[in-house]
């Protein structure tokens, strides 16, 4: 195969005596998955059990008239339809997407969900719902995000108050000086400023100024296992919900919230996730579980794919000018930028990690960057891998190509003289840790296919682009538990939602502190009622701190041990090492306990020692940014526009990879996406705001006939506070896809995109071709 | 509308099973015969997760009608294990790392399996090809080309 | 799903009366790749069938047949996996194997007939064009017996055929394509596979010597049905078949088509396509009837 993966290949004890981190290690849960056993929330099912079928709302926005239920509550089997006024007591809050179950004056997105029917055939609801006889009075509908933020715009809606951000805030960790909507009503539901020194100086000093609009379509994450979630609500006041989440732990609370229900008397279970991608936070929670309180029984509700086109949250459409200058040496002196995120009706664009990344890639004296949140009629968007983030890397890494380009510099050469490095600013005064944005555009240089640039810039149609990308990364606190078995095997319990085989990397680290083997080790995600608190699975925060929070109860496990072991070994404890499942003297193996006579000792009838428990506990204060950089070898027909990807290469930055195997999976199905944003993706509404792609054939996700091997490069400049020196993975690798693509068009054919997906059609009217 | 009664043979076990007509063939595996391994991601045919092997030959599950699978021979992602081990195909998955969430996997080690019959030593090409309806979301498939190319290697050796 | 009869006939006369009986209310099934998504999606374009008539225990619609005399038999029921595998297929009617062997994936060419495109009458159906290259007649059975109809004759519009609520088309009649024939099929998508065609454009050259003896031109996703490029057909006639005539040709097919802007492409695109792949497509015929020669 052409694809090489360039990573440390280690078996046995790698070069910092690891024997258990840095490892290629298997899934944890690889058996379950590939016989079908795993089971997610549509393999569950409960006694008594309703499947829910839901009305959207048919247009983008509209009065509710009326909504007549009688039709579709004659269908014999329908248990229950419910809409507004039906519903349970619950604190409803009307500025957040997730604190509104149904509206019951205004629509304000195509597809918002305005009644469900409960029965327990899911055909009869589905059947039933095209039975409510619902009236709605159009009104007009606000859809582009740039002509919204006009004076005389209409009101996409009423003002907002009190909006919650603390979603947005699970991915990325960004102080600013962001202000809510406020004063006249208009459609700009925050904006920020980010500024330092002098653009007008800056500009003056520049032997070239670019500004340019660039554009990216609203895109959706697309996992393959739609939104679901089962509720059910006891006699004794207890809720239980089954979903498909990154998320159970805040659920709870926003849960508990919403309802008035003491935390302790809600159990969210993430079963196991069909993909997220920062899409499967929080949505169906709050509705599912106000069906199960009102009809007293399991409630089960499974969008089907256009459900999920029409009413999850996808990432937003970004409109940003941009405007550059350079000096001929290649020195950045100004950057000013207005980006503008499309949020849909409700806020929650991830507007600010867009603007911290526009400036933040490369050293500049000179910035004024604004950005805004708009609100239109449309769905509202929420979190897809390092939101906000290829939007506006899209536009900066197209630009500093020009520049080269317009220069006559190595676009490679010109990017690592002004890649930031530690103690370099972010947009927002704050300074970088140690990251690896240059090592990147090192290793990148040295992939295969930038190598080949030459070769293949000879070909006629053919190019090769490059780009960086980044991710500042999320932080909540996070923790662990791990437990000694009688047999001496150990047990880790976390309470966040496996997705990525963080589980894998937790039983490496536990593994590798305890020096045993990896089949010593069993992690589990827990409940929220059972499991030790995590922060949600996003943000790409997960081992960098339920890691460390791991790792920390690992090391508390073996200090209670050693503890334990000073009478018996007679010694003291900086005296005393874990190797071979025992604990024993240092320099003298034969003096020692081994883990099974600790694990009786401490769990016999009439035992001496307590049980032995390592908790792990952890506030995670600084951020450890990944940066990755990519190329792309793409060849354009161009008579028709169509473009053919030849290969795809990226270097990232994971600090310390735990688990090269999971890396590596980690960056080619972000490169992936990054790839189908480009090219492909693209959520099309019509002139009224109806969707007109729900669904998998004309939302089209790239297929392998579409994607070459990636060739893939994990590099590694250790983070400070991440378990031996991980940072941040999951995100950077979807952020520069857009740029290089097009970048590598560029250079193929010499036509610049500033639109994405860059279609076949955009590319040859960009051509001049048509 | 009354259930009629069909017969199938499910990964190589008759069954009798009385379904709706409007059932499609991934519902009735997973509702009534509780083999919840293949899954659908769209019900439109356009994803793949819910293949299936008929008479060989695979299809979209969700497009099938219960009753036209009437007499015939259906394997899931259930039936690929033998006498309690995996297919090497599924351990090909494991050993790679080709996969992820694993919602598409099912699906697509059926594919996977049923491409490797077809094609004891598939080229990278066809493998890219033969996979072309089974989307993932997670992996960017580099990975499962991998574990179909090794997987194609150990069943040619016998493995 | 809302639910609905289901009937499994084995016979076409079984078929046909059952049709006829539910007078208009029931619809024939055959791979369910159209029928089934628009019945789950509520967006067929005939009221929802009160009863299927599943066609898949028919086994006189099934089989692909050739002979050097009577051409090429496709029965409605064959899938597009057994036409586009057919070994007389691929060497006699490469078009067909071409279009055939495009339709979305694996299990979708599993599944799907080439009855069901013809029937299911969409602008973009893949094995059209072909089958308009090759003169292909529609062997029709109804109540009343069996009708043949030429099939450009068969579309009237996006999902509109000829035929009658309580017929069936039976089979596929392609006659043997003349000695020195060369056809091709490509289509345009943006996905490179799972995609419907923007453009679709199939050609058939006979050459005698580098004379066009014989020349047809079809094209799909360009009009409210796959239709033949007259203007485009006559361009090539009796003319050498060089670059220049293949020049001029794909400019009348894109006269000839009639596109729309909708949300795979602008018209405006379609019909540059069908110029750029049509001139393309006859070199490529040409090189293959060359080849056959
Ligand atoms: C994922 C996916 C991808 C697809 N990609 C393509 C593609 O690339 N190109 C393409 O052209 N199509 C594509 N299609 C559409 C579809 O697969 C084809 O049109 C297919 O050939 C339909 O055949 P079928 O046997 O499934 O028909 P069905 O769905 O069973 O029937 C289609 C229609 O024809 C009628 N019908 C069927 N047989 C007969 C008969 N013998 N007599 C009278 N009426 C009949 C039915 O009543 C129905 O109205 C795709 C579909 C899916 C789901
Ligand atoms: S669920 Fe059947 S193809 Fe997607
Ligand atoms: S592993 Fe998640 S979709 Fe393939």
């Amino acid at each position: 195969m052409a694809q090489e993966t360039k990573v440390r290949e280690s078996t046995g004890t790698d070069a910092n005596g690891h024997t258990a981190v840095g490892q290629r290690v298997t899934r944890l849960d690889g058996a379950a998955k590939v016989t079908g056993k795993t089971v997610y929330a549509d393999d569950m099912k409960m006694p008594g059990m309703l499947h829910t079928s839901v009305l959207y709302a048919p247009h983008a926005h509209a009065r509710i008239k009326s909504l007549d239920t009688a039709k579709a509550r004659a269908v014999p089997g329908v248990h229950a339809v419910i809409t507004a006024a039906d519903l349970p007591d619950y604190n409803r809050k009307d500025s957040n997407r997730t604190g509104l179950i149904f509206p019951d004056k205004e629509v304000l997105f195509f597809g918002q969900p305005v009644a469900a029917v409960l029965s327990e055939d899911p055909h009869v609801a589905a059947e039933a719902v095209e039975l409510i006889e619902a009236e709605f009075e159009p009104l007009p509908a606000v859809l582009d995000a740039v002509a919204a933020m006009e004076k005389d715009s209409p009101l996409v809606r009423d003002p907002l108050h009190d909006v919650d951000r603390s979603e947005e805030r699970g991915h990325v960790s960004v102080e600013t000086k962001e202000t809510e909507q406020e004063g006249e009503p208009s459609n700009i539901a925050s904006s920020a400023p980010f500024e330092r020194g002098d653009v007008a100086a800056g500009f003056a000093e520049a032997d070239i100024v670019i500004e340019r609009t660039w554009r990216s379509a609203m895109v959706h994450q697309s996992y393959i296992e739609p939104h679901a979630t089962i509720a059910d609500y006891d006699i004794s006041g207890e809720l239980s919900v089954w979903t498909s989440t990154q998320a159970p732990f805040y659920i709870r609370d926003e849960l508990a919230q919403a309802f008035g229900i003491p935390e302790n008397r809600i159990r969210i279970t993430a079963t196991e996730v069909g993909g997220g991608f920062g899409g499967k936070i929080y949505l169906t929670e709050l509705m599912v579980a106000a069906l199960a309180i009102a009809v007293k029984r399991p409630v089960k509700y499974i969008m089907s794919r256009k459900d999920d086109m029409l009413a999850a949250t996808p990432a937003p459409f970004a409109h940003i000018e941009l405007k550059t200058g350079m000096k001929r040496d290649g020195t950045l002196t100004a950057l000013q930028a207005r980006l503008i995120y499309d949020s849909g009706a409700f806020p929650g664009a991830p507007m600010l990690p867009g603007c911290m990344l526009i400036g933040g890639y490369y050293r500049c004296d000179n910035i004024d960057i604004k950005g805004y949140e708009v609100l239109t009629n449309k769905v509202s968007v929420g979190a897809l891998r390092a939101p906000g983030a290829h939007n506006a890397t899209f536009a900066i890494e197209s630009h500093m190509d020009i520049m080269a380009k317009e220069l006559g510099l190595d676009p490679l050469e010109m990017r690592l003289k002004n890649a930031v490095a530690e103690g370099d600013l972010m947009p927002n005064g704050q300074t970088y840790p140690a990251i690896g944005l240059r090592e990147c555009l090192e290793a990148i240089a040295d992939s295969d296919v930038w190598r080949r640039r030459r070769e293949v810039e000879a070909t006629p149609n053919r190019g090769i682009g490059l780009a960086v990308g980044g991710w500042l990364g999320g932080l909540q606190p996070a923790s662990a538990i791990v437990c000694l078995n009688p047999d001496g095997t150990l047990n880790v319990t976390v309470g966040s939602a496996d997705i990525t085989g963080t589980n894998t990397s937790f039983q490496q680290i536990t593994a590798e502190v305890l020096n045993v083997p990896l089949d010593m080790v069993n992690v589990e995600t827990g409940d929220t009622k059972t499991a030790p608190y995590a922060g949600m699975s996003a943000g790409s925060k997960t081992v960098y701190t339920v890691g460390r929070a791991v790792k920390a109860a690992a090391e508390d496990l073996k200090q209670q041990m050693f503890e334990l072991a000073m009478k018996r070994l007679e010694v003291e404890p900086e005296d005393m090492e874990v190797a071979n499942c025992q604990v024993q003297v240092k320099g003298a193996p034969d003096r020692a306990m081994t883990f099974k006579r600790f694990g009786k000792l401490s769990t016999n009838f009439g035992a001496p020692f307590p049980v032995i428990v390592g908790r792990g506990s952890i506030a995670a204060r600084k951020t450890a940014p990944g940066f990755t950089a990519q190329a792309a070898d793409v060849e354009v027909d161009p008579d028709t526009g169509d473009v053919t990807l030849h290969g795809y290469a990226i270097a990232q930055d994971a600090g310390f990879a735990i688990n090269p195997l999971s890396v590596e999976g980690q960056m080619q199905g972000g490169a992936s996406q990054g790839i189908g944003i480009a090219l492909w993706e693209e959520m099309r509404y019509d002139e009224d705001g109806r969707l007109l792609n729900p669904n998998l054939l004309d939302y089209r996700l790239p297929t392998s006939r579409d994607l070459p091997p990636i060739e893939t490069i994990i590099v590694e400049v250790p983070s400070e506070e991440g378990p031996f020196g991980a940072r941040i993975v999951g995100e950077p690798s979807i952020v520069a896809g857009p740029a290089a693509i097009g970048n590598a068009i560029d250079s193929a054919v010499g036509a610049r995109q500033h639109e994405v997906p860059i279609t076949p059609e955009r590319l040859l009217r960009s051509m001049g071709k048509l | 509308m009354p259930r009629q009664l069909i017969s199938l043979t499910i990964n190589g076990r008759e069954r009798e099973v009385a379904v709706e007509p409007h059932w499609t063939l991934l519902e009735t595996v997973r509702e009534a015969l509780d083999l919840t391994g293949s899954k659908e991601g769209c019900g439109t045919g356009d994803c793949g997760a819910c293949t299936m092997s008929v008479d060989g030959r695979i299809v979209t599950s969700c497009l099938m009608l219960a009753p036209q699978v009437n007499g015939r021979q259906v394997t899931t992602i259930e039936g690929l294990q033998s006498n309690g081990s995996l297919d090497p195909v599924q351990q090909a998955f494991i050993d790679t790392g080709g996969l992820q969430c694993g919602y598409c996997i099912p699906g697509m080690i059926v594919a996977a399996r049923n491409l490797i019959d077809d094609n004891p030593s598939p080229t990278l090409d066809q493998i890219r090809e033969g996979l072309a309806g089974n989307l993932c979301r997670c992996t960017g498939y580099t990975k499962i080309y991998e574990a179909v190319e090794l997987a194609a290697e150990r069943i040619r050796g016998g493995a | 799903m809302r639910t609905f009869e289901y009937k499994a006939p084995e016979t076409i006369d079984e078929a046909v009366s059952l049709l006829k009986e539910a007078g208009g209310s029931a619809r024939p099934l055959a791979g369910g790749t159209d029928l089934v998504v628009q019945m789950k999606e509520r967006a067929t374009r005939f009221p929802y069938p009160a009863t299927i008539v599943s066609l898949d225990r028919v086994s006189e619609l099934r089989g692909v047949d050739f002979s050097e005399t009577d051409g090429l038999r496709i029965g409605a029921g064959a899938t597009m996996t057994d036409v586009a595998t057919h070994p007389a297929v691929r060497e006699r009617y490469a078009a067909l194997a071409e279009g055939a062997g495009v339709v979305g994936s694996l299990q979708t060419m599993n599944m799907a007939t080439i009855g069901g495109n013809v029937c299911n009458a969409a602008p973009s159906a893949d094995t059209v064009p072909p089958l308009l290259v090759y003169d292909a007649k529609a062997v029709i059975v109804g109540p009343n017996g069996r009708r043949t109809l030429p099939i450009a004759e068969f579309f009237r519009g996006p999902g509109e055929t000829a035929l009658e609520s309580d017929e069936l088309l039976a089979e596929l009649r392609l006659p043997v394509p003349a000695t020195g024939t060369g056809a091709a099929y490509q289509r345009n998508t943006p996905r490179k596979q799972m995609d419907i065609a923007v453009v679709g454009v199939a050609v058939a050259l006979t050459l005698s010597g580098d004379a066009i003896e014989h020349a047809r031109v079809a094209l799909g996703a360009v009009a409210p049905t796959p239709l033949r490029a007259m203007s485009a057909e006559a361009a090539l006639q009796g003319q050498p078949a060089s670059e220049e005539t293949f020049a001029k040709a794909a400019e009348a097919a894109a006269q000839d088509s009639t596109p729309i802007t909708d949300i795979r492409a602008s018209a405006d695109y379609r019909r540059h396509l069908v110029k750029v792949m049509t001139a393309r497509l006859l070199a490529e015929a040409a090189n293959r009837a060359k080849g056959t020669a």
